[in-house]
């Protein structure tokens, strides 16, 4: 039975993204899609793909505080996707509600709504530490598998 | 019974089934890779595709509540299916003919539609509105680029068989024993509007970027594919594999078929034919142009692939 876990090494080299915006103040969205997109820090080489429909997504980047408006709309994203899955969180609105944690809109922190395995903190958090939270989230999608 | 043996195996092993998977993953794998170089990134490793079916075995296949669960989980088989006996019929120069009784055009034609139903077929059952666009956008594109090809097709079958003394022959055997007699059409002025028809056409069969409208990721969320996930959403990549290896396939058998006798020569002139229709037909395409909307492609391959394609068809039929 050595295969599987043979296979489960390959399968870990493709893992596909999604993001979701809860609410973030946008900052952490570009800084996430100029993580994947510009050639400088180029994801695809660790087979990272960001995907546009959540129900192809391994790994789910959340970002923002999770205001009380898209609450509803996170979760039942959250609910679509596939198992097994891995959830990062980055900046710091999702783990404290950062610059609106003050504010009546907001639910962060989000892990109690959202089981949340990996945090990248950063405001935003740079480009080298999304990619770090990644291979994080690899490494922890490989014992979920 | 042996001609059904052979037969079997050509969808099984070679050219279809196992060979036809590998190479149509090993293709998307360099296109992947020299897409990434041309943008000066990395890019992934070459074995990608074949990384990402694997990983989509592991996932779990969500089926949504609106869906019809039978036709959401089984259309994309018979994509696969209609794809390996496809891929089973295209001959590939002094290395493999098709069994004269399965290696015709015409069923090949009727074959190659199959993908882009199984995806309107598939949208429209996943219950998704998304699925919904799709399937129109699907069905508007497949009208525009159906015409065109058949009319391609004519044009090669009727210049081959008035060349062979008769009136027209759909037998892809014929159309390439003919061209290795008398040169390849791609060299005969006669041929060249059908030539640029096809060129028109395969980029938008293997839905890359220009005419990738149905699947749209950025609009539609990847339209028909949307609700699918898992095994049954690597059917679906596997079925585009094989389709891409069908339609360059079948481009090199209608129009370039000129190979060396011999096994490894014609085997390696035909790798070298498909890589340059791939570089050049779909890498540098995908990567230097937008997406069309579906109003402006329709209009464009009623305009320009159907116009040559008449052409092509009255130039032959007359001189
Ligand atoms: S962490 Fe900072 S940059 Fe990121 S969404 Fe929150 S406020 Fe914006």
């Amino acid at each position: 039975m050595g295969l599987i876990p043979n296979f489960k090494n390959i399968a870990t080299r493709s893992p596909w993204i999604y993001r979701i915006n809860a609410g973030s103040c946008n900052g952490c969205d570009v800084e996430m899609a100029t993580t994947a997109l510009i050639p400088r820090y180029d994801i695809e080489r660790l087979g990272c793909q960001y995907c546009g429909s959540p129900k192809h997504a391994d790994i789910v980047l959340i970002s923002g505080p999770l205001t009380v408006r898209v609450k509803d709309a996170v979760l039942r994203m959250y609910e679509e996707i596939p198992d097994p899955k891995v959830t990062v969180a980055v900046g710091v609105c999702p783990i404290s509600g950062g610059i609106f944690r003050e504010s009546y809109a907001v639910l962060a922190p989000i892990d109690q709504y959202i089981p949340i395995d990996v945090n990248v903190p950063g405001c935003p958090p740079r480009p080298q530490a999304i990619i770090a939270g990644v291979a994080k989230a690899i490494a922890i999608w490989r014992e979920r598998l | 019974m042996s001609n059904q043996i052979a037969i079997l195996l050509a969808v099984l092993l070679f050219p279809g089934g196992v060979f036809a998977l590998a190479f149509g993953l090993a293709m998307k794998g360099v296109d992947r890779r020299v897409a990434a170089r041309l943008q000066s990134r990395v890019g992934p490793p070459l074995l990608q595709p074949f990384f990402d079916i694997i990983k989509l075995g592991f996932k779990r296949t969500m089926v949504p509540a609106a869906a019809n669960e039978t036709v959401f989980l089984y259309t994309p088989l018979v994509g696969v299916v209609a794809m390996l006996v496809a891929a089973a019929l295209v001959p590939i120069t002094s290395v493999y003919a098709p069994d004269a009784a399965i290696g015709n055009l015409l069923v090949l034609l009727y074959l190659l539609m199959i993908p882009g139903i199984v995806l309107m077929i598939a949208g429209s059952a996943s219950g998704s509105p998304y699925g919904a666009i799709g399937f129109s956008r699907e069905m508007a594109l497949m009208i525009a680029y159906e015409g065109p090809l058949v009319l391609i097709a004519a044009a090669v079958a009727i210049r081959t068989g008035m060349g062979m003394g008769g009136w027209a022959t759909f037998s892809l055997n014929d159309i390439v024993a003919y061209q290795q007699a008398h040169g390849s059409f791609l060299f005969d002025p006669v041929m060249w509007p059908a030539v640029a028809a096809f060129c028109f056409f395969y980029p938008a069969n293997v839905g890359i970027v220009p005419f990738d409208i149905p699947e749209a990721e950025t609009e539609v969320l990847e339209g028909p594919l949307l609700e699918y996930s898992g095994p049954v959403l690597a059917l679906f990549k596997i079925m585009s594999a094989l389709k891409k290896v069908v339609v360059l396939g079948l481009g090199i058998a209608l129009f370039f078929p000129a190979a060396p006798a011999g096994i490894v020569g014609g085997f390696l002139v035909w790798l070298v034919k498909m890589a340059v229709m791939m570089l050049v037909g779909i890498t540098a395409v995908r990567l230097s142009m937008g997406r069309m909307r579906i109003d402006q492609a329709f209009v464009f391959f009623l305009k320009w692939p159907l116009l040559l394609a008449v052409a092509s068809l009255a130039v032959v039929v007359v001189v």
